[in-house]
C-alpha cells in the first residue's frame, strides 16, 4: 500500500537534509576564513584587538561545550566555569609544581574535569530541571571553595603565576591556537551529536520519560554527556590559565558561567554553532563597552541580560534558529515546493 | 501459553493503594482488555508493567522470567512496548527522528543500516496521514496517538501495553484503529489495552479484566464479564446497554 507520508523519506536521521548540511557547512567555513583573516584587518591589527579575538574565541569554545549539555539533554550546568577553572588549575599546578609542558598539562586538565564532570553527571541523575542545574551549581562551588581554601597548593586568592603556552606574549599566535581549538570542539560535538549518541541525548532532553520507553538508559547518556562538556570545558581553561598566565579562584565564579550560559543562549540552543559564531561580535561589543564606560565595571553583564531578554521573547532558538528560518526561506525561493497540506485524520 | 504473569502487584502512592493485590495472566498472542472507572489504578498497573514504576509488592513475569521492578528502558528491550494516556512525543523532532528512536534504541538486535528501514515501516503500518518531515510538536491529538503507536512498534515487542488509544477518536478513526490491532495481533504480537470505548473492547478483546479502586473485581471472557453484575454496578452504570 502505497502511503504519501513516507515519499521522499530520509533515508538516515543522521543525514536528513543533505542539502541543508552542505549550505550550513558552507556558510561555517566561510564564517570561519573570516577568523582567519580577521587580525590582519583594522582595527583588528591592534594588539588590544587581538587580546579581545582571543578572548572571543575562548568564550566561543567554552559556549559550545556549554550547549552541548544545555542544548541537548536540557540540564543547564551552572557549575560549568568551576570545570573550567578545574582545567585550568590542573594544568597550571602541573607546570608550576612538577615542570609538566603546559602542551601536555591541558590534557591531563581535561581528563580530570571530565572526570569529575562524570561524578556531577551521576549526582544530578535523578534530579530534572532547576535541581539538576543546582546541583552542578553545587559542585562548582565547591570546587571553588577548595581551591580558595587550600593557597599551600593554589595560593588562593593571591594568583598563580603560570608559565605560557607559547614563548611570545603577542596575541596573534595565541589567537590562531584557541581558533584551532574552537574548531576542534565544534567539530568533534558536532559528530557526536549528529551520531545516535546525539539522537539519544535529544530524546532524553525533550522527553525523558520517552526516551526510556523507547529502550534509552538515561544514565549512560546523562554521564557520558557531562563527561564530555566537561573535559572540554577543562582542555579550555588550560588553554586560559598559559595564555593569561595567572589564575585566581575567580576563574569559577557563577557570573563566569552566566556569561557563557548568555552567548550560548543568545547564539541558539541545541546548534552547537550559533554560539559559536555569536560570541566573536558579542564579545567585542563587550570589550569596546568595558573601554568606553571603564567607570561602571558589571555594565556588560546589563547588555548580555537585555539580550537574552530579547531573545527569549522574540527567538527563543537564538541567532541559529533565525539563520535556519532564513535558510529555510531561501531555500523555497530557488526552488518551489508543493507545501503540506495537512489532511484530516 | 502466557507471555505475562502478574501476581499480587501492588501500588501504594503514600496512603493510596492504586493498585491493589492484582492477579492475572496474558495468553501469548490474545487482545487482553483492563477496563475500570476513572482513577481505577489502570494506568498505574500499565506502569508497573511496563517499568516505569516499581510495584511495592508482587511480581511481573515476561516469559517465565522475572522482570519485576526492572527499568522501563530494560523492559523495552525485553520486547515490551507501551503507548501513553497523553502520547508523549519528542516535540522537537520529525515525526521520522521520533520513531528512528525507538527502532535505534528499543531492539537490540536490529542492525544500524536497517533502522531507518524500520522505522518508515512502522510509519507506513500506522498509516500516518502526514508527510515523516513534519515536526511532532505540529501534530493534532489523533496524529499523536498514531505516532506514540508507530514508536511503541518501532522497538520490535512481543507485548504491547496500550493505554486508552481510542480515547478522543472519531468513529471513523476506530474503525480504523481497530482493524490495525487485529493486524497487528495477526503480526504475532500480545496486546493489553487499557480502554474506556467499549465498543472497541467488545470488538477485539478476547479476555477482560475489570479494575475497581485498584482491586481486580472480575475476570474471564469478554462478553461474560460485561453481564457481570457487580461491573455493570461498578463502571458501566444503570443504564449501560451493550
Ligand atoms: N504519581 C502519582 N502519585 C500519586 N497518586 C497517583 C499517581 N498516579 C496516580 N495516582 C492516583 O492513583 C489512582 C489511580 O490512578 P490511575 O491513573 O492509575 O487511574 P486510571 O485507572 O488510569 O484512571 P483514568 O481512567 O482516569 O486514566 C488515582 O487515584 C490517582 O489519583
Ligand atoms: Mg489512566
Amino acid at each position: 500500500m502505497a502511503n504519501p507520508s513516507v515519499a521522499n523519506a530520509p533515508t538516515s536521521p543522521i543525514e536528513a537534509d543533505r542539502d541543508a548540511t552542505r549550505r550550513h557547512r558552507a556558510a561555517l567555513l566561510l564564517v570561519l576564513g573570516i577568523a582567519i583573516v580577521l587580525p590582519f584587518v583594522p582595527p583588528f591589527t591592534g594588539q588590544d584587538y587581538q587580546r579581545w579575538l582571543v578572548g572571543a574565541a575562548l568564550l566561543a569554545a567554552m559556549a559550545v561545550a556549554f550547549d552541548f549539555t544545555a542544548g541537548y539533554i536540557n540540564v543547564v550546568n551552572f557549575g560549568f566555569a568551576a570545570f573550567v577553572g578545574l582545567g585550568g588549575y590542573t594544568s597550571g599546578l602541573l607546570a608550576v609544581d612538577l615542570g609538566v609542558s603546559p602542551w601536555i598539562g591541558i590534557f591531563v586538565g581535561a581528563a580530570l574535569a571530565g572526570f569529575v564532570g562524570l561524578l556531577t553527571g551521576m549526582l544530578t541523575l535523578r534530579l530534572r530541571g532547576i535541581y539538576a542545574a543546582v546541583m552542578a551549581w553545587f559542585v562548582g562551588l565547591a570546587v571553588m571553595g577548595l581551591v580558595r581554601n587550600l593557597p599551600d597548593i593554589t595560593r588562593g586568592s593571591l594568583g598563580l603565576n603560570v608559565p605560557l603556552l607559547l614563548d611570545t606574549s603577542d596575541n596573534l599566535p595565541y589567537y590562531y591556537v584557541i581558533l584551532g581549538m574552537l574548531v576542534v570542539t565544534l567539530v568533534v560535538l558536532t559528530v557526536v551529536i549528529r551520531s545516535y549518541i546525539g539522537l539519544a541525548f535529544r530524546a532524553i532532553g525533550q522527553n525523558l520519560q520517552a526516551a526510556r520507553a523507547s529502550g534509552i538508559n538515561p544514565t549512560r547518556y546523562l554521564v557520558l554527556n557531562f563527561a564530555l562538556s566537561s573535559a572540554f570545558a577543562g582542555w579550555l581553561g588550560g588553554f586560559y590559565a598559559h595564555y593569561y598566565g595567572i589564575l585566581t579562584p575567580d576563574v569559577m565564579l557563577t557570573s563566569r558561567t552566566v556569561e557563557v550560559l548568555a552567548v550560548a543562549y543568545i547564539g541558539g540552543r541545541g546548534s552547537l554553532w550559533g554560539p559559536a559564531v555569536i560570541a566573536f561580535p558579542l564579545s567585542i561589543a563587550v570589550e569596546l563597552l568595558r573601554t568606553q564606560f571603564a567607570n561602571l565595571p558589571g555594565l556588560y553583564l546589563v547588555l548580555y541580560g537585555l539580550l537574552l531578554i530579547v531573545v527569549m521573547i522574540y527567538r527563543p532558538g537564538g541567532v541559529a534558529a533565525a539563520a535556519r528560518s532564513v535558510d529555510e526561506w531561501i531555500a523555497r525561493r530557488r526552488r518551489p515546493e508543493p507545501v503540506e497540506t495537512p489532511r484530516a485524520t | 501459553m502466557a507471555i505475562l504473569e502478574i501476581s499480587g502487584v501492588t501500588k501504594r502512592f503514600g496512603g493510596l493503594t492504586a493498585v491493589d493485590n492484582v492477579t492475572f495472566s496474558v495468553e501469548a498472542n490474545e487482545i487482553f482488555g483492563l477496563i475500570g472507572p476513572n482513577g481505577a489504578g489502570k494506568t498505574t498497573l500499565l506502569s508497573c508493567l511496563a517499568g516505569d514504576l516499581r510495584p511495592n509488592g508482587g511480581t511481573v513475569r515476561l516469559d517465565g522470567r522475572d522482570t519485576t521492578g526492572l527499568p522501563a528502558d530494560r523492559m523495552c528491550r525485553l520486547g515490551v512496548g507501551r503507548t501513553f494516556q497523553i502520547p508523549r512525543p519528542f516535540p522537537h523532532m520529525s515525526v521520522f527522528d521520533n520513531v528512528v528512536v525507538a527502532a535505534a534504541f528499543g531492539d537490540p538486535k536490529i542492525q544500524r543500516d536497517q533502522v531507518a528501514r524500520r522505522a518508515l515501516d512502522m510509519i507506513e503500518y500506522v498509516e500516518f496521514p502526514r508527510p515523516v518531515t513534519t515536526l511532532a510538536s505540529h501534530l493534532n491529538a489523533a496524529q499523536l496517538k498514531r505516532l506514540d503507536l508507530a514508536r511503541a512498534l518501532a522497538s520490535g515487542p512481543r507485548l504491547l501495553l496500550l493505554d486508552e488509544l481510542a480515547a478522543g477518536l472519531t468513529p471513523g478513526e476506530l474503525t480504523s484503529i481497530a482493524t490495525l490491532l487485529r493486524r497487528i495481533r495477526g503480526d504475532g504480537v500480545t496486546i493489553v489495552m487499557v480502554e474506556h470505548v467499549m465498543r472497541l473492547i467488545m470488538e477485539l478483546c478476547d479476555r477482560l479484566s475489570v479494575l475497581h479502586y485498584g482491586e481486580l473485581i472480575a475476570h474471564g471472557d469478554a462478553a461474560t464479564v460485561a453481564r457481570d453484575d457487580l461491573v455493570r454496578e461498578a463502571y458501566l452504570g444503570q443504564s449501560y446497554i451493550l
